[in-house]
């Protein structure tokens, strides 16, 4: 393996990001970081975009076994400053170890990996039940999301199954990507090429909302009040968009 | 009486069932209707008493035949009086769940007129839930105890689980504190579920509750009665409850706070005897009948069989790691498997989510020890873990172990 002192570059997606990962490691590079498009260079940085086009993504991608190209997508998603580079190291550790990478915590990068992994699975499960949507007119239903990972694939595909047979839209705050769902797939959008100004409540929504929170008031038990835990598993950063305590914060 | 006056009625008689999971089965969503479940559950919200939200729980009406001393609804308490139409719980229900606030319905009812009609109430919600709002989340419903095996039999195709609460762990404290109630007909529900439990019928299997502190029984009682229940009768989950108090009554304790301490230590040994290869007869004896309120089970008895320690990590087997104080479930497995590939360090225990702090006294690494040898008493080791688990526990539990020090 030899260093490099280059700051790699790739096009903003998983399988180009893939596809670089195994070139470097076919040239046993050893980058200085590799980074999305938006990166903007520092005045000693050296940046360099290799041309992926002629290599073969789809055999690349057919190489990796399917647990591994998984973790490496869950990776992807997080938002860990170093997450490509994370990703390049447990990617040349899968190809020694093959599926047995799982098990090596002694290696710190791979036990970091892993790490986030989890981070990025938890966050994605507690928004399967943290969001909240409301019933706009003509029944769309809209919700409003704010996370640390990049996980509103994940939550839409969750949603997709649970929710098939409604129009859905899932607004993600902080990065302005919309999930619109039209009873078949679902679209990941840029929320500035979309016009959703007028988001017009449906009639009942109020009504709907007001049962919501008697119902959630009513049923914590006041002898056991016991806020440290409530917050310990509904961390104050999602409570911006969870109806029945938004009003708390 | 309008919906939400309704909905705060309902709710709050039903808040004080402790069962809430959502987990265990797996609806497959179909091409019509709403909904589906999660293997592993999921929570919606937290309330303010940390208790997670995912059902919607309510009771059909808490209108009720019976006199249980220790429950808000019996009949000779003058409180208001409310009842849900099944139209009314669909909406609800319906509407509840398209926002994604719950991940379905929890059913319950006091008993009107007699446990058959009453138990008919829940069939007739239940089934024009399904059939024609086409809901395929998660359900919920209790059995109403004395109601004919073939209602339970409709009402078992219908939902995921199905609870009928035992309540107290002995007759003796049911016909003190319950006189209209009899076990046998629990068992007899549990038993009918037990026989004819199937991926259509009861898909999540059944659970079952019991009140804590309301009567004399011991927690060697309690955890006696659990394990009979778990293998007799392959229930999913008992759930115990601290008894809150709403009613005065000679024959009720008297006291202020719930029992929460014992509560989680009746917790903590109920998971000791589903997953940690415990008996009961390992942590409680008719000698020593109650858990110690300072230190959790598996420590306790980890104390109790000091010669049996340290184990060595390295070497040791998946039953014995499990029987380590900070060691859980995952924490085993990892071991195991990793040491297959190198050996594990104090470091490696840590990245594997090994709470340190209590297994360190337990264990060595490679035949290093991490504490000096001439400590090791359990003394010692006790103050240590009492001092770790204090750390954690919040203030009204604080409240409550203070009475004990
Ligand atoms: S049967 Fe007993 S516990 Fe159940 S609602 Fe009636 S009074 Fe309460």
């Amino acid at each position: 393996m030899k260093k490099s002192n280059y700051i790699y570059i790739y096009p903003n997606d998983f399988t180009s990001l893939i596809t670089l990962l195994g070139e470097l490691a076919k040239s046993k590079i050893l980058p200085l970081n590799i980074q999305d498009k938006n990166y903007i260079p520092g005045l000693f940085d050296k940046v360099i975009e290799l041309d992926l086009s002629p290599l073969n993504t789809p055999a690349i991608i057919s190489h990796i076994d399917k647990n591994i190209l998984n973790t490496l997508f869950y990776l992807y998603l997080s938002n860990h400053e170093y997450k490509e580079l994370i990703m390049y190291y447990f990617f040349l550790y899968s190809l020694k170890f093959k599926d047995k990478v799982f098990f090596h915590r002694d290696i710190n990068i791979v036990d970091k990996a892993l790490k986030i992994v989890k981070y990025v699975q938890n966050e994605n499960h507690k928004l399967k039940g943290f969001t909240r949507f409301k019933e706009l007119k003509r029944h769309i239903l809209y919700a409003e999301i704010t996370c640390e990972n990049n996980i509103i694939f994940l939550l839409s595909n969750h949603f997709k199954k649970r929710l098939k047979n409604e129009f859905w839209i899932i607004k993600d705050v902080k990065r302005n990507i919309l999930s619109i769902y039209d009873k078949k797939d679902f679209y990941l959008v840029d929320a500035n090429n979309c016009n959703l100004k007028e988001i017009i409540l449906s009639e009942e929504e109020q009504e709907i909302e007001d049962l919501w929170k008697s119902f959630y008031k009513t049923i914590g038990i006041k002898e056991r009040q016991n806020d440290r835990c409530r917050l310990n598993f509904m961390p104050k950063k999602y409570w911006k968009y969870i109806l029945e305590v938004s009003d708390e914060i | 009486m309008n919906l939400q006056e309704k909905l705060i009625i309902l709710a709050d008689s039903a808040k004080y069932d402790a069962s809430c999971s959502s987990s265990g089965s797996t609806r497959n969503i179909k091409s019509k209707g709403l909904g589906n479940t999660f293997f592993s559950g999921i929570c919606h919200s937290f309330a303010a008493d940390g208790r997670c939200i995912s059902l919607l729980k309510i009771l059909m009406t808490n209108c009720c035949i019976f006199d249980c001393k220790y429950c808000l609804n019996r009949r000779s308490n003058n409180i208001k009086r409310a009842i849900f139409t099944p139209e009314e719980i669909c909406q609800i229900t319906i509407n509840f769940y398209r926002r994604n606030y719950i991940e379905g319905l929890f059913l319950s009812s006091g008993i009107v007129q007699n446990p058959d009609y009453t138990m008919n109430l829940l069939i007739e919600t239940i089934s024009l839930l399904r059939n024609k709002y086409h809901f395929n989340g998660y359900i919920h419903a209790k059995a109403i105890p004395g109601a004919s095996l073939y209602l339970v039999k409709k009402l078992g195709y219908l939902v995921d689980r199905m609870s009928a609460n035992i309540e107290l762990p002995t007759d003796k404290g049911l016909k003190l504190l319950a006189p209209n109630k009899d076990s046998k007909k629990v068992t007899n529900i549990m038993h009918y579920v037990k026989e004819n439990r199937s991926a259509k019928f009861v898909s999540s299997g059944q659970s079952t509750q019991m009140i804590i502190g309301a009567s004399q029984e011991s927690d060697y009682d309690i955890m006696s009665k659990s394990s009979n229940l778990y293998q007799n009768y392959k229930l999913k989950r008992v759930f115990y409850s601290a008894y809150i108090p709403v009613n005065h009554d000679k024959n009720l304790p008297l006291i202020k706070t719930p029992p929460l301490v014992r509560e989680n230590r009746l917790y903590q040994a109920d998971w000791l005897l589903r997953y940690y290869h415990f008996k009961v007869e390992d942590i409680l004896s008719s000698d020593n009948p109650n858990f110690n309120l300072l230190i959790d089970p598996k420590a306790d008895w980890a104390l109790r069989h000091l010669d049996e320690f340290p184990k060595d990590i390295n070497h040791c087997s998946y039953e014995e790691l499990l029987k380590v104080p900070g060691i859980g479930l995952k924490g085993a497995k990892r071991i195991i498997s990793s040491r297959q590939y190198f050996t594990v360090t104090f470091k490696d225990l840590q990245k594997m989510g090994i709470v340190l702090k209590r297994a360190k006294y337990f264990i060595t690494c490679n035949g290093q020890y991490l504490m000096t040898k001439d400590l090791w008493n359990a003394d010692f080791i006790t103050k240590n873990l009492v001092l770790e688990e204090q750390k954690h526990t919040t203030d009204t539990k604080k409240e409550q172990l203070a009475l004990f020090l």
